[in-house]
Protein backbone atom coordinates (compact mmCIF):
# COMPACT_ATOMS: atom_id res chain seq x y z
CA UNK A 1 0.00 0.00 0.00
CA UNK A 2 2.68 2.40 1.10
CA UNK A 3 4.78 1.52 -1.91
CA UNK A 4 1.86 2.12 -4.18
CA UNK A 5 1.16 5.47 -2.56
CA UNK A 6 4.77 6.40 -2.80
CA UNK A 7 4.88 5.48 -6.46
CA UNK A 8 1.72 7.42 -7.18
CA UNK A 9 3.17 10.33 -5.30
CA UNK A 10 6.36 10.26 -7.27
CA UNK A 11 4.51 9.88 -10.54
CA UNK A 12 2.24 12.78 -9.77
CA UNK A 13 5.21 14.78 -8.70
CA UNK A 14 7.11 13.99 -11.85
CA UNK A 15 4.13 15.00 -13.98
CA UNK A 16 3.75 18.11 -11.86
CA UNK A 17 7.37 19.02 -12.27
CA UNK A 18 7.39 18.48 -16.03
CA UNK A 19 4.25 20.50 -16.48
CA UNK A 20 5.40 23.22 -14.17
CA UNK A 21 8.94 23.76 -15.42
CA UNK A 22 8.22 26.38 -18.09
CA UNK A 23 5.71 28.15 -15.90
CA UNK A 24 7.78 27.99 -12.75
CA UNK A 25 10.79 29.54 -14.40
CA UNK A 26 8.63 32.53 -15.25
CA UNK A 27 7.48 32.75 -11.62
CA UNK A 28 9.48 33.82 -8.65
CA UNK A 29 11.47 30.91 -7.24
CA UNK A 30 9.17 29.20 -4.77
CA UNK A 31 11.04 27.66 -1.90
CA UNK A 32 7.87 26.64 -0.14
CA UNK A 33 6.09 23.95 -2.06
CA UNK A 34 8.12 21.51 -4.03
CA UNK A 35 6.11 18.44 -4.86
CA UNK A 36 8.15 15.33 -5.29
CA UNK A 37 11.19 16.42 -3.35
CA UNK A 38 12.04 13.78 -0.76
CA UNK A 39 12.67 15.20 2.69
CA UNK A 40 16.14 14.83 4.07
CA UNK A 41 15.15 13.99 7.64
CA UNK A 42 18.78 14.01 8.78
CA UNK A 43 18.90 17.75 7.99
CA UNK A 44 20.38 19.63 10.95
CA UNK A 45 18.28 22.56 12.09
CA UNK A 46 19.90 25.60 13.69
CA UNK A 47 19.73 25.33 17.50
CA UNK A 48 17.02 27.97 17.57
CA UNK A 49 14.67 25.83 15.48
CA UNK A 50 15.37 22.53 17.22
CA UNK A 51 12.74 21.00 19.44
CA UNK A 52 13.44 21.88 23.06
CA UNK A 53 11.81 22.41 26.45
CA UNK A 54 11.83 26.08 27.42
CA UNK A 55 10.51 28.17 30.29
CA UNK A 56 7.30 29.70 29.03
CA UNK A 57 4.95 31.85 31.04
CA UNK A 58 1.40 31.92 29.81
CA UNK A 59 -2.18 32.13 31.00
CA UNK A 60 -3.16 29.29 28.64
CA UNK A 61 -3.59 25.87 30.25
CA UNK A 62 -1.13 22.99 29.63
CA UNK A 63 -1.92 21.18 26.38
CA UNK A 64 -2.62 24.38 24.45
CA UNK A 65 -0.65 25.10 21.27
CA UNK A 66 0.59 28.67 20.87
CA UNK A 67 1.98 29.67 17.48
CA UNK A 68 4.13 32.78 17.43
CA UNK A 69 4.36 33.82 13.81
CA UNK A 70 6.89 36.60 14.34
CA UNK A 71 9.23 34.33 16.32
CA UNK A 72 8.66 31.26 14.04
CA UNK A 73 8.09 29.11 17.09
CA UNK A 74 5.29 26.75 18.04
CA UNK A 75 4.83 26.14 21.76
CA UNK A 76 3.02 23.21 23.32
CA UNK A 77 2.25 24.42 26.85
CA UNK A 78 3.40 22.08 29.64
CA UNK A 79 2.79 22.20 33.39
CA UNK A 80 5.28 23.97 35.67
CA UNK A 81 5.87 27.11 33.57
CA UNK A 82 7.37 25.20 30.68
CA UNK A 83 6.59 24.50 27.04
CA UNK A 84 7.95 22.29 24.29
CA UNK A 85 9.13 24.63 21.58
CA UNK A 86 9.41 23.68 17.91
CA UNK A 87 10.85 25.70 15.05
CA UNK A 88 8.34 26.35 12.28
CA UNK A 89 8.00 27.87 8.83
CA UNK A 90 5.15 30.37 8.50
CA UNK A 91 3.15 32.20 5.85
CA UNK A 92 4.89 34.73 3.68
CA UNK A 93 3.96 38.40 4.09
CA UNK A 94 0.30 38.84 3.30
CA UNK A 95 -0.37 35.19 4.10
CA UNK A 96 -0.18 35.48 7.86
CA UNK A 97 -3.17 35.32 10.10
CA UNK A 98 -4.07 35.15 13.76
CA UNK A 99 -6.85 33.82 15.90
CA UNK A 100 -8.13 31.05 18.08
CA UNK A 101 -8.96 27.68 16.49
CA UNK A 102 -9.03 24.02 17.50
CA UNK A 103 -7.57 20.95 15.88
CA UNK A 104 -10.47 19.38 14.01
CA UNK A 105 -8.78 16.47 12.29
CA UNK A 106 -5.48 14.58 12.22
CA UNK A 107 -3.97 12.69 9.30
CA UNK A 108 -0.83 10.61 8.84
CA UNK A 109 1.00 11.05 5.50
CA UNK A 110 -1.83 13.27 4.28
CA UNK A 111 -2.85 13.62 0.65
CA UNK A 112 -2.52 17.11 -0.71
CA UNK A 113 -5.26 18.89 -2.62
CA UNK A 114 -4.05 22.45 -3.04
CA UNK A 115 -7.09 24.74 -2.54
CA UNK A 116 -8.35 26.63 -5.64
CA UNK A 117 -6.92 29.99 -4.50
CA UNK A 118 -3.50 28.39 -4.23
CA UNK A 119 -3.81 26.86 -7.73
CA UNK A 120 -4.73 30.28 -9.04
CA UNK A 121 -1.58 31.79 -7.58
CA UNK A 122 0.69 28.88 -8.41
CA UNK A 123 -0.85 27.19 -11.46
CA UNK A 124 2.04 24.76 -11.79
CA UNK A 125 0.99 22.93 -8.60
CA UNK A 126 -0.57 19.50 -8.95
CA UNK A 127 -4.35 19.29 -8.50
CA UNK A 128 -3.92 16.32 -6.20
CA UNK A 129 -0.99 14.55 -4.69
CA UNK A 130 -1.16 11.35 -2.68
CA UNK A 131 0.51 11.28 0.74
CA UNK A 132 4.10 10.15 0.98
CA UNK A 133 7.67 11.32 1.43
CA UNK A 134 7.58 13.54 -1.67
CA UNK A 135 4.45 15.35 -0.52
CA UNK A 136 4.99 18.93 0.70
CA UNK A 137 2.66 18.26 3.65
CA UNK A 138 5.16 15.75 4.99
CA UNK A 139 4.51 13.07 7.56
CA UNK A 140 1.54 14.45 9.49
CA UNK A 141 -1.15 17.10 9.25
CA UNK A 142 -3.37 18.65 11.90
CA UNK A 143 -6.36 20.56 10.55
CA UNK A 144 -6.99 23.99 12.03
CA UNK A 145 -10.70 24.68 12.59
CA UNK A 146 -12.62 25.01 9.35
CA UNK A 147 -9.78 26.89 7.65
CA UNK A 148 -7.72 25.62 4.73
CA UNK A 149 -4.68 25.90 7.00
CA UNK A 150 -2.84 23.02 8.65
CA UNK A 151 0.03 22.35 10.98
CA UNK A 152 1.97 19.90 8.86
CA UNK A 153 5.33 18.33 8.09
CA UNK A 154 7.51 19.26 5.15
CA UNK A 155 9.83 17.95 2.51
CA UNK A 156 11.86 21.14 2.79
CA UNK A 157 13.49 21.21 6.27
CA UNK A 158 15.58 24.17 5.15
CA UNK A 159 12.43 26.35 5.12
CA UNK A 160 12.01 26.07 8.92
CA UNK A 161 12.53 29.51 10.44
CA UNK A 162 11.44 31.30 7.27
CA UNK A 163 8.20 32.76 5.95
CA UNK A 164 7.40 30.95 2.73
CA UNK A 165 4.09 29.15 3.11
CA UNK A 166 0.59 30.11 2.05
CA UNK A 167 -0.50 30.42 5.67
CA UNK A 168 0.19 26.92 6.99
CA UNK A 169 2.64 26.15 9.76
CA UNK A 170 5.26 23.57 8.84
CA UNK A 171 7.56 21.54 11.10
CA UNK A 172 10.23 19.02 10.13
CA UNK A 173 8.80 15.52 9.86
CA UNK A 174 10.29 14.23 13.12
CA UNK A 175 8.87 17.21 15.02
CA UNK A 176 5.44 17.10 13.45
CA UNK A 177 5.19 13.38 14.27
CA UNK A 178 6.23 14.14 17.86
CA UNK A 179 3.64 16.91 18.19
CA UNK A 180 0.99 14.73 16.49
CA UNK A 181 1.33 12.09 19.20
CA UNK A 182 0.99 14.66 21.98
CA UNK A 183 -2.15 16.54 20.92
CA UNK A 184 -5.67 15.15 20.49
CA UNK A 185 -8.40 16.47 18.21
CA UNK A 186 -10.02 19.39 20.05
CA UNK A 187 -6.71 20.93 21.16
CA UNK A 188 -6.88 24.70 21.44
CA UNK A 189 -4.53 26.53 19.07
CA UNK A 190 -3.72 30.22 19.60
CA UNK A 191 -2.07 31.92 16.63
CA UNK A 192 -0.27 35.11 17.56
CA UNK A 193 1.08 37.60 15.12
CA UNK A 194 3.09 40.74 15.46
CA UNK A 195 0.81 43.78 15.54
CA UNK A 196 0.61 45.77 12.32
CA UNK A 197 1.69 49.37 12.21
CA UNK B 1 13.61 117.08 48.69
CA UNK B 2 17.14 115.84 48.18
CA UNK B 3 16.75 113.53 51.11
CA UNK B 4 13.68 111.88 49.75
CA UNK B 5 15.41 111.31 46.42
CA UNK B 6 18.42 109.71 48.09
CA UNK B 7 16.20 107.61 50.31
CA UNK B 8 14.25 106.44 47.29
CA UNK B 9 17.44 105.56 45.49
CA UNK B 10 18.69 103.57 48.45
CA UNK B 11 15.45 101.66 48.78
CA UNK B 12 15.49 101.00 45.07
CA UNK B 13 19.04 99.72 45.22
CA UNK B 14 18.27 97.53 48.19
CA UNK B 15 15.33 95.99 46.37
CA UNK B 16 17.43 95.39 43.27
CA UNK B 17 20.18 93.68 45.27
CA UNK B 18 17.67 91.60 47.17
CA UNK B 19 16.01 90.45 43.93
CA UNK B 20 19.37 89.57 42.43
CA UNK B 21 20.42 87.60 45.51
CA UNK B 22 17.11 85.78 45.62
CA UNK B 23 17.42 84.96 41.93
CA UNK B 24 20.89 83.54 42.45
CA UNK B 25 19.74 81.49 45.44
CA UNK B 26 16.73 80.30 43.46
CA UNK B 27 18.92 79.23 40.56
CA UNK B 28 21.29 77.48 42.91
CA UNK B 29 18.67 75.61 44.84
CA UNK B 30 16.28 75.08 41.98
CA UNK B 31 15.19 71.55 42.57
CA UNK B 32 13.85 70.84 39.14
CA UNK B 33 16.08 68.14 37.71
CA UNK B 34 14.86 68.54 34.14
CA UNK B 35 16.00 72.17 34.07
CA UNK B 36 19.36 71.34 35.61
CA UNK B 37 19.85 68.40 33.24
CA UNK B 38 19.08 70.50 30.18
CA UNK B 39 21.42 73.25 31.34
CA UNK B 40 24.18 70.74 32.02
CA UNK B 41 23.62 69.03 28.67
CA UNK B 42 23.72 65.48 30.05
CA UNK B 43 21.85 63.05 32.28
CA UNK B 44 23.79 61.75 35.27
CA UNK B 45 22.93 58.07 35.72
CA UNK B 46 23.77 56.17 38.88
CA UNK B 47 24.51 52.57 37.88
CA UNK B 48 25.84 49.33 39.33
CA UNK B 49 29.62 49.00 39.34
CA UNK B 50 29.48 45.69 37.54
CA UNK B 51 26.54 43.37 36.91
CA UNK B 52 26.82 41.65 33.50
CA UNK B 53 23.72 42.19 31.39
CA UNK B 54 22.44 45.05 33.51
CA UNK B 55 25.32 47.43 33.94
CA UNK B 56 28.85 46.60 32.96
CA UNK B 57 31.99 48.38 31.82
CA UNK B 58 35.58 47.25 31.42
CA UNK B 59 37.07 50.70 31.21
CA UNK B 60 34.52 52.91 32.99
CA UNK B 61 33.74 54.54 29.63
CA UNK B 62 31.89 52.09 27.44
CA UNK B 63 28.92 50.87 29.42
CA UNK B 64 26.51 48.13 28.37
CA UNK B 65 23.43 46.62 29.93
CA UNK B 66 19.72 46.84 30.50
CA UNK B 67 19.91 49.49 33.25
CA UNK B 68 22.47 51.44 31.22
CA UNK B 69 20.26 51.37 28.12
CA UNK B 70 17.28 52.62 30.08
CA UNK B 71 19.23 55.67 31.17
CA UNK B 72 20.32 56.19 27.55
CA UNK B 73 16.64 56.13 26.61
CA UNK B 74 15.96 59.00 29.02
CA UNK B 75 18.88 60.94 27.51
CA UNK B 76 17.59 60.20 24.00
CA UNK B 77 14.12 61.49 24.91
CA UNK B 78 15.58 64.80 26.13
CA UNK B 79 18.58 65.40 23.86
CA UNK B 80 17.90 63.10 20.87
CA UNK B 81 21.31 61.65 21.69
CA UNK B 82 21.82 58.54 23.84
CA UNK B 83 25.46 59.58 24.24
CA UNK B 84 24.31 62.38 26.54
CA UNK B 85 24.03 59.89 29.40
CA UNK B 86 26.93 59.90 31.84
CA UNK B 87 27.37 56.85 34.02
CA UNK B 88 28.41 57.08 37.63
CA UNK B 89 28.99 53.75 39.35
CA UNK B 90 27.50 53.62 42.84
CA UNK B 91 27.74 51.15 45.70
CA UNK B 92 24.62 49.48 46.98
CA UNK B 93 25.04 51.02 50.41
CA UNK B 94 25.44 54.60 49.19
CA UNK B 95 23.14 54.71 46.18
CA UNK B 96 20.06 56.27 47.79
CA UNK B 97 22.03 58.91 49.64
CA UNK B 98 23.93 59.81 46.50
CA UNK B 99 20.66 60.30 44.67
CA UNK B 100 19.27 62.34 47.54
CA UNK B 101 22.35 64.61 47.54
CA UNK B 102 21.93 65.18 43.77
CA UNK B 103 25.12 63.47 42.74
CA UNK B 104 22.99 61.75 40.09
CA UNK B 105 19.72 62.61 38.32
CA UNK B 106 18.42 59.08 38.25
CA UNK B 107 19.29 55.72 39.74
CA UNK B 108 19.09 53.01 37.11
CA UNK B 109 20.65 50.35 39.20
CA UNK B 110 18.79 47.09 39.91
CA UNK B 111 17.09 48.52 42.99
CA UNK B 112 14.08 46.78 44.47
CA UNK B 113 11.07 49.02 44.87
CA UNK B 114 9.72 48.79 48.40
CA UNK B 115 7.51 50.93 50.59
CA UNK B 116 10.19 51.45 53.21
CA UNK B 117 12.67 52.73 50.66
CA UNK B 118 10.28 55.32 49.25
CA UNK B 119 9.42 56.52 52.74
CA UNK B 120 12.85 56.35 54.40
CA UNK B 121 14.78 58.13 51.69
CA UNK B 122 12.11 60.48 50.33
CA UNK B 123 12.42 58.85 46.92
CA UNK B 124 10.08 57.71 44.20
CA UNK B 125 10.20 54.57 42.02
CA UNK B 126 8.28 55.62 38.88
CA UNK B 127 7.68 52.22 37.22
CA UNK B 128 8.95 48.63 37.26
CA UNK B 129 11.62 48.04 34.62
CA UNK B 130 12.27 44.39 35.48
CA UNK B 131 10.32 41.94 37.62
CA UNK B 132 12.84 39.90 39.55
CA UNK B 133 12.58 37.52 42.50
CA UNK B 134 14.68 35.18 44.55
CA UNK B 135 15.15 31.76 42.98
CA UNK B 136 17.41 28.73 42.90
CA UNK B 137 20.30 27.55 40.75
CA UNK B 138 21.33 23.91 40.84
CA UNK B 139 23.26 21.36 38.79
CA UNK B 140 21.21 20.01 35.87
CA UNK B 141 22.21 16.50 36.95
CA UNK B 142 20.02 16.83 40.05
CA UNK B 143 17.01 16.68 37.77
CA UNK B 144 14.59 18.89 39.71
CA UNK B 145 11.48 20.40 38.17
CA UNK B 146 10.48 22.92 40.82
CA UNK B 147 11.82 24.41 44.03
CA UNK B 148 9.26 22.35 45.95
CA UNK B 149 11.56 19.35 45.40
CA UNK B 150 14.43 20.92 47.35
CA UNK B 151 13.56 19.42 50.76
CA UNK B 152 16.69 18.55 52.75
CA UNK B 153 19.03 20.62 50.53
CA UNK B 154 22.14 22.46 51.55
CA UNK B 155 21.43 26.03 50.38
CA UNK B 156 24.21 28.54 49.70
CA UNK B 157 23.24 32.17 50.38
CA UNK B 158 24.96 35.46 51.01
CA UNK B 159 24.66 36.48 54.67
CA UNK B 160 22.76 39.65 55.51
CA UNK B 161 20.67 39.70 52.32
CA UNK B 162 16.91 39.55 52.01
CA UNK B 163 17.44 36.31 50.09
CA UNK B 164 18.48 34.53 53.29
CA UNK B 165 15.21 35.65 54.90
CA UNK B 166 13.16 34.71 51.85
CA UNK B 167 14.66 31.22 51.78
CA UNK B 168 13.86 30.75 55.46
CA UNK B 169 10.23 31.84 54.91
CA UNK B 170 9.83 29.70 51.81
CA UNK B 171 11.10 26.47 53.34
CA UNK B 172 9.06 27.02 56.48
CA UNK B 173 5.88 27.80 54.56
CA UNK B 174 6.27 24.60 52.54
CA UNK B 175 7.17 22.35 55.46
CA UNK B 176 10.64 21.63 54.11
CA UNK B 177 13.99 21.45 55.86
CA UNK B 178 17.30 22.87 54.65
CA UNK B 179 20.81 23.63 55.83
CA UNK B 180 21.99 27.16 55.32
CA UNK B 181 25.57 27.62 54.07
CA UNK B 182 26.35 31.31 54.59
CA UNK B 183 29.19 33.58 53.49
CA UNK B 184 29.57 37.32 53.82
CA UNK B 185 31.18 37.79 50.44
CA UNK B 186 29.28 36.94 47.27
CA UNK B 187 32.42 35.57 45.58
CA UNK B 188 32.78 33.05 48.41
CA UNK B 189 29.20 31.90 47.95
CA UNK B 190 29.81 31.33 44.24
CA UNK B 191 33.00 29.42 44.98
CA UNK B 192 31.32 27.24 47.58
CA UNK B 193 28.55 26.37 45.14
CA UNK B 194 30.95 25.77 42.27
CA UNK B 195 33.02 23.36 44.35
CA UNK B 196 29.94 21.41 45.39
CA UNK B 197 29.74 22.54 49.01
CA UNK B 198 25.98 23.02 48.64
CA UNK B 199 23.17 21.49 46.59
CA UNK B 200 21.65 24.75 45.47
CA UNK B 201 22.40 28.47 45.40
CA UNK B 202 19.76 31.08 46.12
CA UNK B 203 19.84 34.72 45.03
CA UNK B 204 17.77 36.98 42.79
CA UNK B 205 17.13 35.16 39.53
CA UNK B 206 18.71 37.86 37.34
CA UNK B 207 21.82 37.65 39.51
CA UNK B 208 21.90 33.85 39.27
CA UNK B 209 21.93 34.05 35.45
CA UNK B 210 24.82 36.53 35.60
CA UNK B 211 26.79 34.54 38.19
CA UNK B 212 26.30 31.33 36.23
CA UNK B 213 28.62 32.76 33.55
CA UNK B 214 31.51 32.65 36.04
CA UNK B 215 31.12 28.99 37.02
CA UNK B 216 33.60 26.40 35.75
CA UNK B 217 30.93 24.73 33.59
CA UNK B 218 28.00 27.16 33.14
CA UNK B 219 26.13 24.72 30.90
CA UNK B 220 25.90 22.13 33.67
CA UNK B 221 23.72 24.38 35.83
CA UNK B 222 20.11 25.49 35.55
CA UNK B 223 17.97 28.10 37.21
CA UNK B 224 14.50 26.96 38.25
CA UNK B 225 11.61 29.03 36.87
CA UNK B 226 9.99 29.59 40.29
CA UNK B 227 10.47 32.84 42.14
CA UNK B 228 9.98 32.83 45.90
CA UNK B 229 9.89 36.59 46.51
CA UNK B 230 8.93 39.83 44.79
CA UNK B 231 11.84 42.01 43.72
CA UNK B 232 10.49 44.63 41.34
CA UNK B 233 13.54 46.45 40.00
CA UNK B 234 12.84 50.06 39.13
CA UNK B 235 14.61 53.32 38.36
CA UNK B 236 14.58 55.82 41.22
CA UNK B 237 14.18 59.61 41.33
CA UNK B 238 13.76 62.20 44.09
CA UNK B 239 10.31 63.08 45.42
CA UNK B 240 8.68 66.45 44.69
CA UNK B 241 10.28 66.63 41.27
CA UNK B 242 7.23 65.75 39.23
CA UNK B 243 8.36 66.91 35.79
CA UNK B 244 11.40 64.69 36.00
CA UNK B 245 9.52 61.74 37.47
CA UNK B 246 6.99 61.95 34.60
CA UNK B 247 9.78 61.84 32.01
CA UNK B 248 11.40 58.77 33.57
CA UNK B 249 8.08 57.00 34.01
CA UNK B 250 6.80 57.63 30.50
CA UNK B 251 10.14 56.81 28.90
CA UNK B 252 9.74 53.27 30.23
CA UNK B 253 6.04 53.13 29.36
CA UNK B 254 6.72 54.40 25.83
CA UNK B 255 9.18 51.54 25.35
CA UNK B 256 6.70 48.95 26.64
CA UNK B 257 3.85 50.40 24.57
CA UNK B 258 6.10 50.43 21.51
CA UNK B 259 6.73 46.72 21.88
CA UNK B 260 3.02 46.05 22.29
CA UNK B 261 2.26 48.05 19.14
CA UNK B 262 5.07 46.38 17.17
CA UNK B 263 7.12 49.57 16.79
CA UNK B 264 10.86 48.82 16.74
CA UNK B 265 14.09 50.66 16.03
CA UNK B 266 14.00 49.02 12.61
CA UNK B 267 10.51 50.05 11.51
CA UNK B 268 10.31 53.42 13.26
CA UNK B 269 10.26 55.34 9.97
CA UNK B 270 7.41 53.19 8.76
CA UNK B 271 5.64 53.83 12.08
CA UNK B 272 5.82 57.57 11.45
CA UNK B 273 3.57 57.02 8.42
CA UNK B 274 1.13 54.78 10.30
CA UNK B 275 -2.56 55.67 10.34
CA UNK B 276 -3.32 53.63 13.46
CA UNK B 277 -4.36 56.08 16.21
CA UNK B 278 -2.38 54.31 18.96
CA UNK B 279 0.79 54.32 16.88
CA UNK B 280 0.19 57.94 15.85
CA UNK B 281 -0.08 59.04 19.47
CA UNK B 282 3.12 57.15 20.32
CA UNK B 283 5.19 58.64 17.53
CA UNK B 284 3.66 62.10 17.96
CA UNK B 285 1.93 62.44 14.59
CA UNK B 286 -1.20 62.96 16.69
CA UNK B 287 -1.47 64.77 20.02
CA UNK B 288 1.22 66.72 21.82
CA UNK B 289 2.10 64.53 24.78
CA UNK B 290 5.81 65.16 24.28
CA UNK B 291 5.36 68.89 24.64
CA UNK B 292 3.25 68.42 27.75
CA UNK B 293 6.17 66.47 29.22
CA UNK B 294 8.42 69.43 28.53
CA UNK B 295 10.03 67.63 25.59
CA UNK B 296 9.31 67.51 21.85
CA UNK B 297 6.52 65.82 19.93
CA UNK B 298 8.87 63.10 18.71
CA UNK B 299 10.26 62.24 22.15
CA UNK B 300 9.22 58.58 21.89
CA UNK B 301 10.58 58.30 18.34
CA UNK B 302 13.95 59.43 19.67
CA UNK B 303 13.88 56.72 22.35
CA UNK B 304 12.89 53.96 19.96
CA UNK B 305 15.24 55.01 17.19
CA UNK B 306 18.30 55.15 19.44
CA UNK B 307 17.62 52.50 22.06
CA UNK B 308 14.70 50.44 20.76
CA UNK B 309 11.50 49.22 22.39
CA UNK B 310 11.35 47.29 25.67
CA UNK B 311 11.71 43.89 24.01
CA UNK B 312 14.72 45.01 21.97
CA UNK B 313 16.40 46.37 25.09
CA UNK B 314 15.66 43.11 26.90
CA UNK B 315 16.84 40.75 24.15
CA UNK B 316 20.01 42.68 23.41
CA UNK B 317 21.21 42.71 27.01
CA UNK B 318 19.74 39.78 28.90
CA UNK B 319 17.49 37.79 26.53
CA UNK B 320 17.92 34.43 24.85
CA UNK B 321 20.35 35.74 22.26
CA UNK B 322 22.55 37.46 24.84
CA UNK B 323 25.15 35.79 27.02
CA UNK B 324 22.82 35.68 30.02
CA UNK B 325 19.89 33.94 28.26
CA UNK B 326 17.20 34.92 30.76
CA UNK B 327 13.76 33.82 29.48
CA UNK B 328 11.27 36.72 29.30
CA UNK B 329 9.13 35.03 31.98
CA UNK B 330 7.26 37.58 34.07
CA UNK B 331 8.76 40.38 31.98
CA UNK B 332 6.82 39.23 28.95
CA UNK B 333 4.04 41.65 27.93
CA UNK B 334 0.73 41.26 29.73
CA UNK B 335 -0.99 39.99 26.55
CA UNK B 336 1.57 37.22 26.15
CA UNK B 337 1.50 35.75 29.65
CA UNK B 338 3.73 38.21 31.52
CA UNK B 339 3.00 41.19 33.75
CA UNK B 340 4.69 44.06 31.85
CA UNK B 341 1.79 46.40 31.36
CA UNK B 342 2.02 50.06 30.43
CA UNK B 343 -0.93 52.43 30.82
CA UNK B 344 -2.24 53.61 27.46
CA UNK B 345 -0.93 56.79 25.89
CA UNK B 346 -4.11 58.72 25.31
Amino acid sequence: MTDFRRLTGMFMAAVGLILSTPLASAQQPDRGDEPGLIADDAYQLDPEWQKQVVYFRTTEPPGTIIVSTAERHLYLVQPGGRAIRYGIGVGRDGFQWQGLVTITNKKEWPDWTPPPEMIQRQPYLPRFMAGGPGNPLGARAMYLGTTVYRIHGTNRPDTIGTKVSSGCFRLVNNDVADLYDRVPVGTKVVIRQKPEL
Amino acid sequence: MMRTFRGGLLIGLAVAVLVAVLAIIYEFYDTRTLKRTVRRGEVLCGVNKGLPGFSYSEDNKNWTGFDVDFCRAVAAAIFNDPGKAKFIPLDASERFKELQSRKVDILSRNSTWSMARELDYDLYFPAVAYYDGAGFMLPRSRNKETSLELDGSKVCVQAGTTTALNVADYFKANNMKYDEVKFNNLADVVKAYDTGKCDTFSADVSQLYALRLNLTKPGDHMILPDMISKEPLAPVVRQRDDDWMMIVKWTLYAMINAEELGVTSENIDEALKSKKPEVMRLVGTEGNYGEQLGLTKDWAVRIIRHVGNYGEMYERNIGEKSKLKIPRGMNQLWNAGGVQYAPPMR
